[in-house]
């Protein structure tokens, strides 16, 4: 297991910002038959591109939005952040309608493909933003300065945004919702776009946010990391909610099991087991013996990660 | 209230932080440099005609290129910063960070269209600055013509006919230029800016697109021009005109703004005399109109769905 990227500790002061008391509701976010509906005047047509969504998503989850291009997750975002009207139902973010400045304050959000202002440098975004969440003076110094660390953007804070990488912009804007100190964040595709080192840096951030006891809802579609964060997901398909659940119950399979061996072994020790097994009332032709695989994406963050740690200890390269 | 104005300001602020950034600035040098040689030209077109008419000529081609020139620059960034705003804001999503923030819609808005009305006073100033460089360096001819002219002759200074023609000649010219007519007629410039700029802001609250904004704003701000002829008419002939065409016109000047009413700016220019308290009533009318117009701009963009 390599170290995360996110040093841990430098989350510590965010809670010195003045900060709602979270007498929370039991839910972060809540809703019942939200729907989103366009009139497509000209085609004489309505276009549902949110149907009748119910969810519940508890404080400190970590709950992941799944589906494709046009499915309704966007549409969802933009319904709990009140920046659209739902056509019918309704959504409550910590008990409160969306559009309020109190459901506001506990909330922080990061676009899909976000540009912000390339003319203002990334310490220049972060004090405009926090600015407008009323953080102010040492307390906004220090903010700063807790994020930029946070998101690694040391080497970025003095040049202007338009000279930002992808993955740069990514974690910029991951430190704009961060700047107040929410407790709930909408993360829109937070990994698009971004190398896979750099979205492994996205992930543990996210992970450690849940650490923190702060709730994650996350659209994207690299399933792979929607399944290493997220404790919930809910798959939509063409505005509606198909499936939710744990990530645990859905993915399961109750008709095999695996035993995990921390061990090569040998062909003799092999038979062996298949021998035991058959004794305990095991069918043979059900029993497969496998080395397991890292998957392309493991060896490629092994293999980079690698590679930084020797560079950073001055290590030659091979 | 205090933290929604802190909001404001800093929306405000982060709007002409940007124009400046985006070398809108950069656009005055061109003012500059047109009005610094139109000046240079006058002097040199005008050479036929005796000293003073000469004079009263180039200070007249000054003033009147000048104010013109910044009507002209003026709108041109007025309108298209304006225009350009929330689209902008959409396509690069910043609008939706900053709204997701504890912002409301009409301090995002309001922020937005202080911001230009600061650029567009930091303009105006600047170009005032350059216009004035203009007519100082045109009073520094005239007054050098002056001394060619009166103090040739020997001995001048003991007659008291050359000598007060000499200071009448010269009082003349420090009349001209030093108008502070003037500063009225600047501040009415910068006021027609600003309603152009309130038009704009509220058309982009509903408008698609960029253009649409600036060929409504620019249709508008041409009624609004030819508006107090057509109400002129209206109150002539309004028995003989139709219920439809009366209704029209009537309609037509209570929604946009008389903007005709900016040109007393031209009887400035001209040497006439427009007391303060008509451009202060003026300014008062362009105010009203302008908290209409914002307040309605709020309104449409309470209910945009983004």
């Amino acid at each position: 297991m390599t170290e995360p990227y996110f040093p841990i500790g430098k989350l510590v002061g965010i809670a010195e910002i003045g900060r709602m008391e979270s007498s929370a509701p039991l839910f972060a976010v809540e809703t019942t038959g939200l729907t989103k509906r366009y009139p497509l005047t000209w085609k004489r047509k309505v276009l549902v591109a949110l149907d009748h969504l119910n969810l519940q998503i508890r404080s400190g989850e970590v709950f992941g939005l799944l589906g494709p291009n046009g499915s309704g997750k966007s549409t969802t975002l933009k319904l709990l952040l009140g920046l659209i009207v739902p056509s019918e139902g309704e959504a409550r973010v910590f008990g409160l309608p969306p559009d309020s400045l109190d459901a506001r304050r506990r909330v922080g959000f990061l676009p899909e493909n976000p540009y912000f202002y390339g003319f203002l440098t990334g310490d220049e975004t972060l004090r405009f933003y926090g600015k407008l969440c009323g953080v102010a003076g040492a307390a906004l110094d220090r903010r700063v300065e807790e994020l930029i660390e946070l998101v690694g953007l040391q080497n970025g804070r003095e040049r202007p945004l338009r000279s930002y990488s992808k993955g740069m912009l990514q974690r910029i804007g991951l430190a704009q919702a961060l700047i107040h100190d929410p407790d709930l964040l909408f993360l829109d595709e937070p990994t698009a776009g971004v190398d896979p080192l750099g979205s492994a840096q996205i992930r543990d951030l996210i992970l450690r946010l849940k650490k923190m006891g702060k709730t994650v809802i996350f659209s994207s579609h690299l399933l792979e990391q929607v399944q290493e964060v997220a404790d919930r997901v809910a798959i939509f398909s063409l505005g509606k909610k198909v499936l939710e659940g744990s990530l645990e119950s859905l993915l399961t399979e109750r008709q095999s099991t695996q035993i995990h061996i921390a061990a090569e072994l040998s062909t003799e020790q092999e038979a062996k087991l298949r021998q035991a097994l058959g004794q305990a009332g095991l069918d043979s032709a059900a029993i497969q013996f496998q080395r397991p695989q890292l998957s392309l994406e493991q060896l490629y963050l092994r293999t980079v990660q690698a590679q930084s740690e020797a560079a950073a200890k001055g290590a030659p390269k091979p | 209230m205090m933290t929604s104005l802190y909001r404001i300001t800093v929306i405000g602020r982060n709007t002409l932080t940007e124009a400046v950034r985006q070398k809108v600035l950069s656009v005055l040098l061109i003012f500059a440099l047109v009005l610094v040689g139109s000046s240079v030209l006058v002097s040199e077109i005008a050479g036929g005609l005796d000293a003073s008419s000469l004079f009263e000529q180039q200070i007249k081609f000054v003033k009147d290129f000048g104010c013109g020139a910044i009507g002209l620059f003026g709108f041109a960034i007025a309108l298209l910063s304006t225009a350009q705003l929330i689209p902008q804001e959409l396509h690069n999503r910043t609008i939706y960070t900053i709204l997701a923030k504890p912002v409301r819609r009409s301090e995002f808005l309001l922020g937005k269209f202080f911001g230009i009305v600061l650029l567009l006073a930091l303009c105006v100033a600047l170009m005032s600055l350059a216009f004035a460089a203009a007519l100082y360096w045109q009073e520094q001819l005239g007054l050098a013509a002056v001394d060619a002219a009166d103090t040739q002759i020997p001995n001048w200074q003991q007659n008291p006919t050359l000598v007060s023609q000499y200071h009448n000649d010269v009082a003349q010219i420090y009349q001209q230029v030093r108008d502070p007519q003037l500063i009225e007629a600047i501040l009415l410039l910068f006021m027609k800016l600003v309603m152009t700029t309130g038009i704009a802001l509220l058309i982009s609250t509903f408008a698609s697109s960029s253009i649409f904004t600036i060929v409504t704003t620019f249709m508008i701000y041409l009624i609004g021009h030819m508006e107090s002829t057509a109400r002129e008419f209206w109150l002539a002939r309004g028995a003989e005109m139709s219920i439809w065409q009366s209704g029209l016109v009537g309609f037509i000047s209570l929604l946009i703004p008389d903007m005709n009413s900016f040109t007393i700016v031209d009887e400035i220019l001209a040497g006439n005399h427009v007391p303060w308290s008509h451009a202060l009533n003026l300014l008062g009318y362009a105010n009203a109109y302008l908290i209409v117009l914002l307040a309605v701009s709020i309104i449409i963009f309470d209910y945009r769905e983004l």
